[in-house]
């Protein structure tokens, strides 16, 4: 189905291709992004931090696996269901991942744990990918999302992420800062809104 | 109503003024914090405006690749050349997977298009999940704002929405409270809903793939659990390449809200297994407005209402002032391109000031296209008859001197020898709050001639 | 000092023309004439040509630039043979270099537009010279005129990352016994937009009262600014509610000797 095809006419689509054509402006040149201009004397990681941190997440440094489990482990304890994609970390999970073939279950779930492999210092952002993720509504429907991700992993600006990303063919992707929130009550802002309530990182 | 008589209705209850204009001045403030934290940020405005401009003067080829693309990815294309066959696309699309509820993320494409008066004729339920969208759907208005949409209520009024229509407990408008019973309403409306409707920020046409961003996450909540997603996009939301997104993405949010990013900037290019996904192309008076040269460059509007925050007038009169579908100054240069004498006084809600103009990430020259509009409109549209003589008098007046000079000696006696209360009596609007100077007995001329 | 600047002035033989705005010449003749004073204490030969009106710039704000063009032929014929053209308006100076396409572009209006100055622009750009020997002590808030600032670029403005900078600020700076103050909305429009004024009159109003307030609430005695017409809107409302305010254009302060 490719478009609504009124009869006798033109598709809409060569329509509007076809006014755009006759419509638009002499070609433009396509300007050339020029990294080097926006580089400041910033420490990617501190900078990195400070931006999680604005963006509402908790930055916690780790040095091993076992370590962040340990943490997580005491940070939310007993009768929470938990589920981690880390490899070697199967222990950690309460439930199966059949089990988020059902709604319901879906929506009881308490806590994931990611691992990333790109993050930007000047926003805060993590990059989470279709390929390292079972179900894209994961990190959307849990209520608190925990994210591991490597210090040499972090890239100053957008525009290296873009560097990066470019060599993968991912299905979808999201660029994450924070936990979910809103300010669309008198502009105050409250955190947990339809998504993650919490974020944590921890940066290795 | 014209926009200058519901500003005088706005302007009646002063403080409500001084609340409005407060709540976007700091969203403002927030802009010039973030922006000036960017090392090079007039150069990423000037990347915004230069590759937007680029695709505006290549964008039938970019549409079709971008479209070749989102085909090989899985996804289904139609095209739409006016909001009511965007309408029917919409709606043909939920027939066909018998989608009943629907769940629908922040789109002022749709807003434009009203699709949803258009479903809800059917019996489809359409449920807007940004939070201020809710609230606003809730109170059956439309958005104030594009970003803030309930930017013009109070937390009170939130507060008495919810307790009607969610049956929230009386909380004096805790927004905290509001907002954690909006979730439970809306985690229900997603988790049961048959399709989900989102916008588009951005499309890349060498992917296919195209960016949804958001706050709440509730773009995603919708499309990754519904088994319909259907993206609906005005065809200038096209960037060419990947790469571009981290111009676009640096610029959006920290021009809208001042963060650094949004919380969630989501990268679409496949369905997900077992799932449809459909884009629908929208033109609707757009390539009307890149035929005019003047104007075009109101297509590069990445949607942030930067413009809305800083205008001094739109802050002093709500959004709902304007009567169109994209408020402040960029829908003040939109709307008069799809219908002059409806959108005729808006390129005069402006003092021309220019912060639309330097606060837009992409430069768009805002004022100059208020400029513009205003010659057009006072040839193209009736005006009135006062009007037109007094500037035909002014103009008069000014390319001869000796004119000049005579009245300009009777207005100056006028001020100094008329009683108050007839300077200042009715037809003389500007006397109703403001006094007018005491007409000097000698002007600057005459001072002039006399001086030596 | 000064008298370097006049031989430097003789030696390029430059020829000044002084524009006076319609209103200020007849409802702010001081204005013009502390521009004028002002200009001849700098050694600055000015000559007023007689025969000038308006910059066209009230009936092309409105939408009617073809009624303008009478005036901007007006302003072109008056203003045609001098280097340097200096009003004490922001605002009619970037109307002229902005919007005066309306008329053919010959020869003598691309030289018009070009050499049309602002006052503070002229004084501390043309001439190079910072301090021009005013005392003025009060407390004065600096209303930065929207033309002006954003059209002409007579100084940084808040929406834009640029270095900071303000020539009227400059000049103001070195006035003796001068304090300048600090305004919660450093660079905000005034409201008053020409025919806006009283097209959207109660916005236009409510700007200059918020605008007022800014400056009481900071304790400025004095607004000045580059264009009288913001001032005028502002005085307006000064005067009917009585409040403790003065305004003066930048040029009547610069003139200032006690």
């Amino acid at each position: 189905m490719n478009g609504i095809k009124t009869e006798n006419k033109m598709s809409s689509r060569d329509a509007i291709l076809s006014r755009i054509k006759t419509n638009k402006p002499d070609l433009l040149e396509l300007p050339i992004i020029n990294v080097d201009v926006f580089a400041d004397s910033r420490n990617i990681v501190d900078e990195f931090v400070l931006k999680v941190e604005v963006s509402g997440g908790h930055v916690i440094k780790a040095s091993t696996t076992d370590d962040i489990f340990n943490q997580i482990n005491t940070m939310f304890p007993e009768g929470k269901v938990k589920y981690t994609t880390l490899e070697n970390t199967a222990a950690f999970n309460t439930v199966d991942f059949d089990t988020f073939k059902s709604q319901k279950a879906l929506e009881n779930l308490d806590v994931l744990v990611l691992e990333s492999d790109l993050g930007v210092a000047e926003n805060g952002a993590i990059w989470i990918k279709d390929t390292t993720l079972p179900m894209r509504v994961l990190p959307f429907i849990t209520k608190h999302l925990i994210i591991v991700i490597n210090q040499t992993q972090l890239v100053p600006f957008m525009h290296q992420a873009y560097q990066k990303i470019a060599t993968e063919d991912n299905d979808f992707g999201v660029f994450l800062a924070g936990p979910s929130k809103t300010a669309d009550i008198e502009q105050s802002l409250v955190i947990g809104a339809q998504g993650a309530l919490s974020l944590t990182l921890f940066l290795r | 109503m014209n926009h200058s008589e519901a500003a005088t209705i706005f302007n009646k209850n002063e403080k409500k003024v001084n609340w409005h204009d407060k709540a976007l001045w700091f969203v403002r403030h927030k802009r010039d914090k973030s922006a000036h934290s960017v090392e090079g940020w007039e150069e990423l405005r000037n990347l915004g405006q230069g590759i937007k401009a680029h695709t505006l003067s290549n964008l039938d080829n970019y549409l079709i690749q971008f479209e070749e693309n989102a085909l090989k990815n899985g996804v289904q294309v139609h095209w739409a050349q006016d909001g009511d066959e965007h309408n029917r696309i919409v709606h043909s699309i939920l027939k066909e997977h018998n989608a009943k509820k629907v769940v629908k993320s922040k789109s002022m494409l749709t807003e434009e298009c009203h699709l949803n008066p258009y479903l809800e004729a059917d019996g489809i339920e359409i449920i807007d999940t940004d939070l201020g969208e809710r609230i606003v759907q809730l109170a059956k208005e439309t958005p104030s704002h594009i970003v803030l949409p309930a930017i013009h209520k109070t937390k009170e009024e939130v507060d008495e929405l919810f307790q009607e229509h969610l049956g929230t407990k009386p909380c004096g408008g805790d927004p905290q409270y509001l907002t954690g019973e909006a979730r439970k309403h809306l985690r229900e409306k997603f988790v049961n809903a048959d399709a989900a409707i989102t916008g588009v920020n951005f499309a890349i046409a060498d992917t296919g793939g195209f960016v949804v961003c958001t706050n709440e996450g509730n773009a995603d909540m919708g499309a990754h659990l519904a088994p319909v997603h259907i993206a609906c996009m005005g065809i200038e939301k096209i960037i060419p390449k990947q790469e571009h997104l981290g111009v676009f993405l640096r610029l959006l949010a920290r021009s809208a809200t001042g963060q650094h990013i949004t919380t969630y900037s989501s990268h679409f290019k496949k369905p997900r297994k077992g799932t449809k996904m459909h884009i629908v192309i929208v033109d609707n008076g757009r390539t009307e407005q890149l035929s005019r040269p003047d104007f075009r460059a109101s297509l590069q509007c990445i949607r942030c209402g930067a413009c809305m925050n800083t205008c001094p007038i739109y802050r002093r009169s709500g959004g709902h002032s304007y009567d169109a579908t994209i408020p402040g100054p960029i829908g003040s240069i939109l709307s008069p391109g799809k219908d002059l004498t409806k959108h005729s006084s808006l390129p005069f809600a402006s003092t021309l000031c220019g912060s639309c103009s330097d606060v837009c990430p992409v430069k768009i020259d805002i004022h100059t296209q208020l400029y513009k509009w205003r010659q057009i409109i006072t040839k193209e549209t009736k005006q009135p008859y006062v009007k037109v003589m007094s500037m035909k008098m002014m103009g008069d007046i000014f390319s001869k001197p000796t004119k000049f000079e005579k009245v300009g000696k009777v207005a100056r006696w006028s001020l100094r020898n008329l009683p108050k209360g007839i300077i200042n009596s009715k037809p003389n609007v500007w006397g109703k709050e403001r006094d007018l100077p005491s007409g000097p007995v000698e002007s600057f001329d005459e001072w002039y001639k006399n001086r030596k | 000092m000064f008298i370097e600047i006049k031989k430097k002035l003789k030696l390029y033989n430059m020829k000044v023309g002084l524009f006076i705005p319609c209103y200020i010449n007849q409802l702010y003749p001081q204005v013009g004439k502390a521009t004028l004073e002002l200009l001849e204490k700098l050694n600055v030969d000015v000559v007023y040509p007689s025969g000038q009106t308006c910059c066209g710039q009230p009936m092309a704000n409105s939408g009617y630039e073809n009624e303008s063009v009478g005036a901007c032929n007006n302003f072109v014929k008056n203003f045609n043979e001098f280097d340097y053209i200096v009003t004490p308006s922001g605002s009619c100076a970037y109307h002229v270099k902005k919007h005066f396409d309306v008329i053919p572009q010959t020869d003598e209006v691309t030289k018009v537009r070009n050499n049309v100055y602002e006052l503070c622009d002229f004084i501390l750009n043309v001439l190079k010279i910072k301090d021009v020997g005013a005392r003025f002590p009060h407390k004065v808030g600096i209303h930065k005129s929207c033309h002006g600032l954003r059209g002409l670029r007579l100084g940084s403005c808040s929406e834009k990352v640029t270095p900071e900078y303000s020539y009227i600020g400059e000049l103001l700076a070195e006035v003796s016994g001068v304090e300048i103050i600090t305004l919660n909305r450093e660079d905000e429009c005034c409201g008053f937009g020409g025919t806006f004024a009283v097209v959207e009159e109660a916005i236009s109003v409510k700007m200059g009262k918020d605008r007022v307030q800014d400056h009481l609430d900071n304790g400025a005695e004095v607004i000045t600014a580059t264009d009288t017409s913001c001032l005028m809107h502002l005085e307006g409302l000064i005067t009917r509610h009585m409040q403790p305010l003065k305004v003066l254009h930048i040029a009547e302060i610069l003139n200032s000797v006690n």
